[in-house]
Formats: C-alpha cells, sequence, structure tokens
C-alpha cells in the first residue's frame, strides 16, 4: 500500500473518532457545534505528555481521554441545560474559549537542543514519538484501526443493552425519559464527558500522526465536519459516523479533479443528502430493515 | 528563514522556497535538506491548518536538485493563502517536518 493510500486511512481512521463523539451527543439529543475542542484538548494534552514529559503513547492517551473528558464535564455542566440551537451556539463559543486558550499556551522545553511545546499560534512542533519508536505507517493505521474497533464493539455492546435503549429514549423525548425516573442532566453529562474522552483519543492519535497541532487545526470547520460525518453517515447506528466520514474523505480525494470547486460541489450534495434523508445513510430505519432482513431470519 | 527540524542522532532541517509557475496556484519549490544526506527520499505534501483533511494536496515525490540536499517539486494548491508544507523523509532517515508559507500569486513566504 501506498503512502498516500495509508494516509488516507489514516485519516479516516481519526475522524471516525470525533465523528463517534458527535453521534453519541446526537443520539442523545444534542447537537454540538464543540467536539473539535476536545479533539484539541486530547492533541495538546497528548502531545505534551509524549514529547516534553517523555510518557508512551498508550499513557499519553490515556491522560489525553481524561483530560478530553473532565473538558466536556466543564463545558457540559453550564450548557446542558439549555436546549437544541442554544446548546449548539453554547458548545460553539466553548469551543472558541479552547481554541482561543490554545493560542494562548506558551510552555516549551529544550529537547536535544531544541524548543519543544506549544508556543501559542506558532502552533507545538515536534511530536515526534512514533518516528522516535520507529513506528511504520502500517503500524499507525493498524493502531489507529484497533482502537476505533474496540470503540465501535463498545457502541454495539452498549446500544444493545437498556443503556443503549435509555440512551435513545433521553434522544427521543427527555421529558418523557425524565418522567419516567432518568435523571436527565446526570445521564447527559455522562455522555458528554464520554463524548469528550472519544474526541480527545482522536485528537491524541492525530497530534502523533501530524507531528504539528495548531489551535486553528481545532476551529469552528473540524466542528462542522464532525456533526456532517454523524449526519451523513446515519444515526441507526455507530457504523453510520464511519460511513460519513470515508463519505466525507473519499469524496473529497476522488474529486481532486474538481480542483477548488470541490468543496462547493460536496457541500451542494451534502445538501441534498441531508433533504433526502434528514438521519442519513443508516437511519434508524434502514438499520431496523437490514437488522430484520439479515439477522433476525 | 523557516526552519523545522528533527530530533535525534539524525537531525534534519529544511527551507523552501517557491515561485510560481504562471499556472494558477502551481508552484515550482526548492527543497534545501542541511546537512545533505544520501539516500535520503522526500515526498511533499500540504494542507491548510483550518481543515487539514479537506484542503490538503496529494503528495508529490520529489525530485533531487542539482547540489547535495536540495530537492525539487511542484505543487499544485487549491488556492492562494497559508499552507503547512509537509515533508516526509524517508529512506535513510525517517521523518516528518513541516514548514508553513504564505503562497501569494506570485510566490511564497514564509509565515511570520
Amino acid at each position: 500500500m501506498d503512502e498516500y493510500a495509508l494516509g488516507v486511512l489514516t485519516n479516516i481512521g481519526l475522524f471516525s473518532f470525533v465523528a463517534l463523539s458527535a453521534y453519541l451527543l446526537l443520539v442523545a439529543g444534542e447537537l454540538s457545534f464543540g467536539q473539535q475542542a476536545f479533539f484539541g484538548v486530547g492533541a495538546y494534552a497528548a502531545g505534551i505528555a509524549t514529547a516534553m514529559l517523555g510518557c508512551s503513547l498508550a499513557l499519553a492517551m490515556l491522560i489525553a481521554a481524561l483530560l478530553g473528558s473532565l473538558a466536556a464535564v466543564l463545558v457540559g455542566l453550564p450548557t446542558l441545560r439549555l436546549r437544541g440551537l442554544y446548546f449548539a451556539m453554547a458548545t460553539l463559543a466553548a469551543a472558541e474559549m479552547f481554541r482561543i486558550l490554545f493560542e494562548l499556551l506558551h510552555w516549551q522545553v529544550q529537547v536535544e537542543g531544541e524548543p519543544v511545546g506549544p508556543d501559542g499560534t506558532q502552533g507545538f512542533r515536534g511530536i515526534r514519538w512514533i518516528f522516535e519508536r520507529g513506528v511504520q505507517p502500517e503500524e499507525f493505521l493498524a493502531m489507529v484501526w484497533v482502537l476505533l474497533a474496540a470503540v465501535l464493539v463498545l457502541f454495539f455492546m452498549v446500544e444493545r443493552s437498556k443503556l443503549g435503549a435509555t440512551l435513545r429514549a433521553l434522544g427521543e423525548d427527555p421529558a418523557l425519559a425524565g418522567a419516567l425516573g432518568i435523571d436527565v442532566v446526570r445521564f447527559k453529562l455522562g455522555v458528554a464527558a464520554a463524548s469528550g474522552a472519544l474526541a480527545a483519543l482522536g485528537g491524541a492519535l492525530f497530534a502523533h500522526h501530524n507531528t504539528y497541532i495548531e489551535p486553528r487545526n481545532f476551529d469552528i470547520m473540524l466542528g462542522v465536519h464532525s456533526l456532517a460525518y454523524a449526519l451523513i453517515g446515519g444515526l441507526g447506528t455507530a457504523l453510520g459516523p464511519l460511513l460519513g466520514v470515508v463519505f466525507d474523505l473519499g469524496f473529497l480525494e476522488a474529486s481532486r479533479l474538481l480542483q477548488e470547486y470541490r468543496m462547493i460541489v460536496f457541500g451542494g450534495l451534502v445538501a441534498l443528502l441531508l433533504a433526502w434523508r434528514p438521519r442519513g445513510i443508516l437511519d434508524e430505519r434502514v438499520v431496523h430493515w437490514l437488522k430484520a432482513r439479515f439477522f433476525l431470519h | 528563514m523557516v526552519m523545522a527540524a528533527a530530533a535525534g542522532a539524525q537531525r534534519i532541517r529544511a527551507d523552501m522556497t517557491c515561485a510560481s509557475t504562471g499556472t494558477d496556484f502551481v508552484y515550482d519549490c526548492l527543497i534545501r535538506l542541511t546537512p545533505a544526506t544520501p539516500g535520503v527520499q522526500v515526498t511533499v505534501g500540504a494542507d491548510m491548518p483550518s481543515m487539514p483533511m479537506a484542503h490538503n494536496v496529494k503528495p508529490v515525490k520529489a525530485r533531487p536538485g542539482k547540489l547535495p540536499g536540495e530537492y525539487r517539486a511542484t505543487l499544485d494548491l487549491e488556492m492562494t493563502g497559508e499552507w503547512a508544507v509537509k515533508l516526509r523523509l524517508s529512506g535513510a532517515v525517517r521523518d516528518m517536518l513541516v514548514l508553513h508559507h504564505v503562497f501569494t500569486e506570485s510566490g511564497t513566504a514564509p509565515r511570520k
């Protein structure tokens, strides 16, 4: 497999994490434009852990997930009482606050005579764990997809459990779910924490894949695409966001002939697709049909 | 000059100058690696910092230049503006160096 194909497949895996984090909140009934913030928290945290503190990648990812989760809880505490567009706007504002914090973050140490660490708008260079350890692109790709597969298995287990049913009930009608005894705010806070951890895991891997990050990597564009991945792919199954990422990145790569017009064409196609299938390609109806067709008979 | 450096015993720095070819958004770039290390292949890609996976350039292999450590590559971008140019080194040294340049209609300048 050539380097280009490896890069595309790795990117699909990396952005599936942030897509799944947006999906998780969508299933719980919340539209977040702020998942890029937690992706960024994970990227910075893991970068600092390996490049500046000498941690292993595994420990760095654990730290990233915990900090991403904590950041999501901090954002969720004041915002999860809001509804619909108000929540969406609040998450967008929170994400911009995080991006500005990344711009204000200056902390560098000398590593082998070179300054390494976040340098505000100049970014964070030298996140070189995979190069220093001789991790080959194929091995990194495998690492990303194995972790993603583990996350998907977890999603499938949750979706088949009572927890999954509660999540769907909450997304459908939070007032009814509350009347049935579910602590809506507390449950949504848990969902926010899990989605923050997921996005942060993706960010941690992204930072190590790129070796360089900067605050602009985590702006509104990533937030919009994260939502688009989940909405295009469908809200009926955790495979939906993955399909959304494949569709998005696959189309963008396949449409290079259109050059600078490809984003315009892509935007139009997404609008048409969502007009035709408002809950995505793999929506609940399609998933029920597929289950009935292939798994129950 | 914007420099990027690789860590370790084989620390390599890079700088780059680009000139417009006259075709919209297509640039001829001269890359210099120091110290010049034999057996290094360079693949050049680029993406826009605000949307790395959407606005990016399919990586191209750089051709060896006239002098040791020099490489040439043609970058076909989607638009002018700031791009993060990624130099992937393989062969004798494996690393990735990132250079930020602002591409204008006439050429490029390193990000300030």
